[in-house]
């Protein structure tokens, strides 16, 4: 299944962006 | 108007707005946590009771909502004067940046690939009963990468004005 199939894999694909985000902010941008 | 009067309203709407855009979501999420595709009986007859879930879930607030929350958030900045440094990601500025640029995304997602996918599962566009079922998927992926959206959008908006902004300086 896609992980937009439950809400649970919803919410950790959400919480890995954050995570991924904030590195290429605190690496690359910053 | 007194600046900070007009940006402590600006940051109201903001708030509010965005709570109504983002609740619709997330309550779409709460009371169907696993997908469950549509089938063709769902869409063949207008009273079945999917059909109608659906047509009664259309109302256009959270779309609207999207639009007053974008707005205010950038005429905030705008009023700031902290638009540019926003946009170019400077500095401080870089995590309220990031947040404004995944809100402009997620709004762009709700009226360019969300809405007209569902105006077709509606009936409100003509189209055969494969293609709405085939939009119904998609809708359902562009409300779904919204949620996931949300989460580092909260995160970083949070982040710009509540001491995220200082350990990005």
């Amino acid at each position: 299944r896609h992980p937009y199939d439950t809400a649970t894999g919803t919410v950790l694909l959400g919480a890995l962006l954050t995570v991924l985000l904030l590195a290429l902010l605190h690496f690359v941008i910053l | 108007m007194d600046a900070a009067i007009f940006d402590l309203l600006l940051r109201w709407l903001h708030f509010l707005a965005g709570m109504i855009w983002v609740g619709h979501n997330y309550s779409s999420v709460v009371q169907r946590p696993t997908y469950r595709p549509l089938c063709a009986e769902d869409l063949s007859n207008d009273d079945s009771p999917r059909f109608q879930a659906l047509l009664h879930r259309e109302h256009g607030v959270f779309r609207w909502a999207s639009v007053v929350t974008w707005s205010a958030g950038l005429l905030m900045l705008w009023q700031r004067g902290t638009l540019g440094g926003a946009l170019s990601l400077s500095g401080a500025l870089a995590p309220i940046g990031i947040g404004m640029y995944i809100g402009t995304l997620m709004m762009l997602n709700a009226w360019f690939v969300l809405w007209p996918h569902q105006q077709k599962v509606l009936g409100l566009v003509p189209a055969t009963i494969s293609e709405r079922l085939r939009c119904s998927r998609i809708s359902h992926l562009s409300s779904r990468t919204n949620t996931m959206l949300s989460l580092p959008l909260l995160f970083f908006m949070a982040a710009g004005a509540h001491g995220g902004a200082y350990l990005f300086k």
